[in-house]
């Protein structure tokens, strides 16, 4: 059998294409490719939040501190943190409300302004809200001009700047964490008071919790509370399914919550 | 709890009324310019792909309303951004979309995409009127004269060889400008279907959807505007014409429909989380809009009007109208509709268009600005018939029998 | 030259003019950091407008500078995790007095800060909803001394009766 040269390269090339893509397949058996699809949290070392709704009595300080600290007009109905009251009557309906975003706290049972007996109560609690400065914000994702953008150390921000305020990345926001800033009027969120945290402080929501329900701290920080409980306990997030991979954790979430 | 005063008026809150448990932060942000936005840029398309019938398919019937289509799609495209200037909260920064595109964004390109789809039509337009260009140049004076001399570019050559390569240009033009339409507008859908908060909107349907109902709202807006201003001009109307544009626009509108249905069939079949409020928003609070406006009078009347045979010029003009009304529609429900369900899915946002300019706000997003955007198209076509010869194609009623006699040879060859 | 290039001559003069455009207005410090143009293309100098943002909340050891009894009989009471500024920051202009130091101006701490003495301030962690947790002790607000101020007769700072 003659073989013409020809003929033994395009052979050849065949065996070496046939040998090597079966071998890159073996490539994802690798044990670091095959160990786990799941991480709970970024790689970074960036800053996290956590929210324990158990201890939330819905007294609003937060929302008062937040509005005060970052010059956000105290009438105007927007806020970047805000606490939600989920109150789940016997009969299984469910009645949610924030009355202008619980600035003014929750003083009595009225949820959605209903009279509502305390024996048809099956369950009630507080959510606190804000900004989950997703590790892949949808936000930033639709921005234009690049005006909001997230920093290295994970906090999301707006450049008041430059923004043309087309309102895409409040339509983008799960959360709806977003709004327009009643005097600036461009787009505006929480920053994790990001003028206090550069400077060591705690955010002002965090500080002006009396309960200890709000804590903020850095992840992949051994020393840090926040990626203590974290790593510790069950935390779950809002809406995962939007895959913005959110970095504020909360403890007691329940189904009703959105 | 004490009501404070109406300090600062947030951005939305003036039309926007909240049912049920809405996010504090929770508004219509995007409302009626996001309406009228692909709905001009849709009646673009459309407008376009009329006129490139003719030039590219070969359907010579369609002579008359060739030039009509194409200077009306110009029109129309010089107004498609405007509703967003309106809408921007700071509109003298429009261009930083240029300095800074961020190209992940789907806004970003609008410009780009925007600006390559006007040179295309601009070229056309240019190279179609040449000739017309070139002669009044030389005849006029004056104002009107220096403009036809701008508009010439300098260049003179009307020979022979020239308009024989004028013409072939502006057949590879209308070519090429087909998949440019298509891509402008099948990308403002894009721009809604990539926003997958909303579940009205998060399909990958979006584009063609968005393309479907561009085309039968640009054939309809022509066939409209095209027997309105010709029975105006008591000047004589080819049928032919007019039922070749209610075919192409039947044909259209049957695919629209099918995608429209096929979207809504899905949503319902598969019924995720946001089924529950999605079935609450189109068969109870959009019920009228979607089912019988945007549905009934805006596709199944025309449809049935059309498919009967020997539609006339009343039949044609009543059925394209209610089509443009029900694109409109579609837009208003795809729009309005998909944000009135809140993000919480546990309520409802309705829209209160502001009628009076009691505030910035409520004249940027009010009634007259609405107004004045839906009447400048025409006013421009208006315009650009001042100093083209926009309508003066047209066939006389000989032409109109060869061409008749044409196409019925054609049908029955097939 | 044909006419058919003069449309297109007309084209790319539009294109110079933009790309000059940008060369003139795009800031300068407009990139996208490490690398990533998803999500950190931004103007960089953005960041230190944040940074730069007014510090407001100075917290109980600012108040503790001039008032330093007041916090240590806060530190001891029911109330020690409560910060003097969230029941003194006032969001109502009317409220606001501290009035023998002006604070703006001697200290440029930028809060209103006064005495807010309504049962709506207490009502906020005290009213009793049957749902709230039990971490604080909660009244009726409807028949617990209707009418009449908390602080007639709690001392709120000690957290007893007066």
């Amino acid at each position: 059998m003659s073989l013409s040269r020809r003929d033994f390269l395009r052979m050849g090339f065949l065996a070496v294409c046939g040998t090597v893509i079966p071998l890159g397949s073996l490539e994802i058996l690798k044990p670091e490719a095959m160990a786990s699809l799941v991480h709970p949290y970024s790689k970074r070392k960036r800053w996290a939040y956590v929210v324990d709704t158990t201890k939330c009595v819905g007294c609003g300080m937060c929302v008062k501190a937040c509005k005060l600290e970052n010059e956000i007009p105290f009438n105007a109905d927007v806020q970047r943190t805000w606490v939600e009251r989920y109150v789940q009557l016997n009969s299984g309906e469910v009645i949610i409300d924030s009355p202008r975003g619980a600035r003014y706290g929750y003083t009595s049972n009225d949820p959605q302004g209903r009279a509502v007996e305390q024996d048809e109560i099956a369950k009630g609690f507080f959510v606190p809200k804000l900004c989950n400065h997703c590790e892949k914000p949808s936000c930033v994702q639709v921005c234009p001009v690049g005006a909001t953008y997230a920093t290295p150390d994970g906090v999301v921000l707006v450049d008041r700047k430059w923004c043309i305020g087309c309102g895409y990345c409040i339509t983008n926001c799960p959360y709806f964490a977003r709004f327009f800033h009643p005097v600036v009027n461009t787009a505006d969120k929480c920053t994790f008071c990001y003028h206090r945290i550069t400077k060591g402080l705690n955010p002002a929501c965090v500080q002006a919790c009396p309960f200890g329900v709000r804590k903020f701290g850095k992840l992949n920080d051994p020393d840090s509370e926040v990626f203590k409980i974290i790593n510790t306990e069950r935390v779950a997030v809002l809406k995962p399914e939007f895959g913005n991979e959110p970095h504020v954790f909360y403890i007691g979430l329940d189904h009703i919550v959105r | 709890m004490s009501e404070p005063i109406e300090g600062h008026l947030v951005h939305g809150a003036i039309w926007t009324i909240k049912e049920l448990y809405t996010y504090p932060n929770e508004y219509l942000y995007w409302t009626v310019h996001i309406v009228i936005y692909p709905f001009l840029t849709g009646l673009v398309a459309g407008a376009f792909v009329l006129s490139s019938l003719y030039h590219v398919f070969g359907k010579n019937e369609l002579r008359p309303v060739s030039k009509f289509a194409l200077v009306f799609s110009l029109a129309l495209l010089i107004m498609a951004p405007t509703p967003l200037l309106f809408h921007l909260t700071k509109p003298w920064r429009a261009l930083n979309t240029m300095l800074t595109p961020h190209f992940y964004s789907a806004i970003s390109a609008f410009i780009f995409v925007y600006l390559t789809y006007m040179s295309i039509v601009v070229a056309e337009v240019w190279f179609v009127f040449r000739p017309f260009i070139v002669q009044q140049a030389r005849e006029k004076t004056g104002y009107l004269g220096l403009l036809y001399k701008v508009l010439t570019l300098g260049s003179y050559d009307v020979s022979e060889r020239a308009l024989a390569l004028d013409h072939k240009i502006s057949k590879i033009l209308a070519a090429v400008g087909i998949p440019a339409a298509a891509l402008l507008h099948g990308y403002v859908g894009f721009i809604f279907g990539s926003v997958k908060t909303v579940p009205l909107w998060k399909t990958p349907l979006m584009p063609f959807i968005f393309l479907m109902s561009a085309v039968i709202s640009g054939l309809a807006i022509c066939i409209a505007t095209y027997i309105a201003v010709m029975t105006f001009k008591k000047t004589y109307i080819c049928l032919t014409t007019v039922r070749s544009m209610g075919k192409t626009l039947t044909l259209f509108l049957i695919i629209a429909f099918l995608l429209e249905s096929l979207d809504i069939v899905f949503h319902a079949y598969t019924a995720e989380e946001f089924w529950a409020i999605l079935s609450e928003i189109i068969f109870h609070r959009f019920s009228v809009n979607i089912l019988v406006l945007q549905w009934g009078l805006g596709m199944i009347v025309p449809l049935v009007l059309l498919l009967i045979p020997n539609a006339g010029l009343i039949r044609s003009f009543v059925a394209s109208c209610l089509v443009v009304f029900g694109v409109f529609m579609m837009r208003w429900d795809v729009v309005i509709g998909g944000q009135s369900m809140s993000r919480s899915l546990a309520g409802f946002m309705k829209f209160k268009m502001p009628i009076l300019p009691t505030s910035i706000d409520a004249f940027r997003e009010g009634l007259i600005v609405v107004i004045f955007l839906l009447v400048m198209p025409f006013v421009l076509l208006y315009v650009f018939n001042k100093v083209l010869p926009v309508f003066r194609d047209i066939f006389t009623e000989e032409e109109c029998e060869i061409h008749t006699k044409e196409i019925s040879r054609k049908e029955a060859h097939t | 030259m044909s006419h058919a290039w003069r449309p297109v001559a007309v084209v790319f003069g539009v294109i110079l003019c933009m790309m000059f455009f940008r060369m003139l207005f795009k800031p300068s410090d407009f990139k996208a950091a490490n690398g990533d143009y998803k999500y950190q293309y931004h103007r960089v100098k953005s960041e230190d407008d944040w940074k730069s943002f007014k510090v407001k909340h100075m917290g109980t050891e600012f108040c503790a500078e001039c008032h330093p009894d007041k916090i240590e009989i806060v530190k001891g009471s029911g109330h020690s995790t409560v910060k003097c500024e969230n029941c003194h920051a006032m969001f109502e202009p009317s409220k606001k007095g501290h009035e023998k130091v002006d604070l703006k101006a001697t200290k440029q701490y930028l809060l209103d800060i006064g005495i807010d003495r309504s049962r709506e301030l207490c009502k906020r962690c005290h009213a009793k909803i049957s749902y709230r947790p039990q971490v604080v002790k909660m009244i009726d607000p409807n028949t617990h001394n209707q009418g009449i101020e908390c602080v007639n007769c709690h001392d709120v700072h000690r957290t007893s009766f007066k």
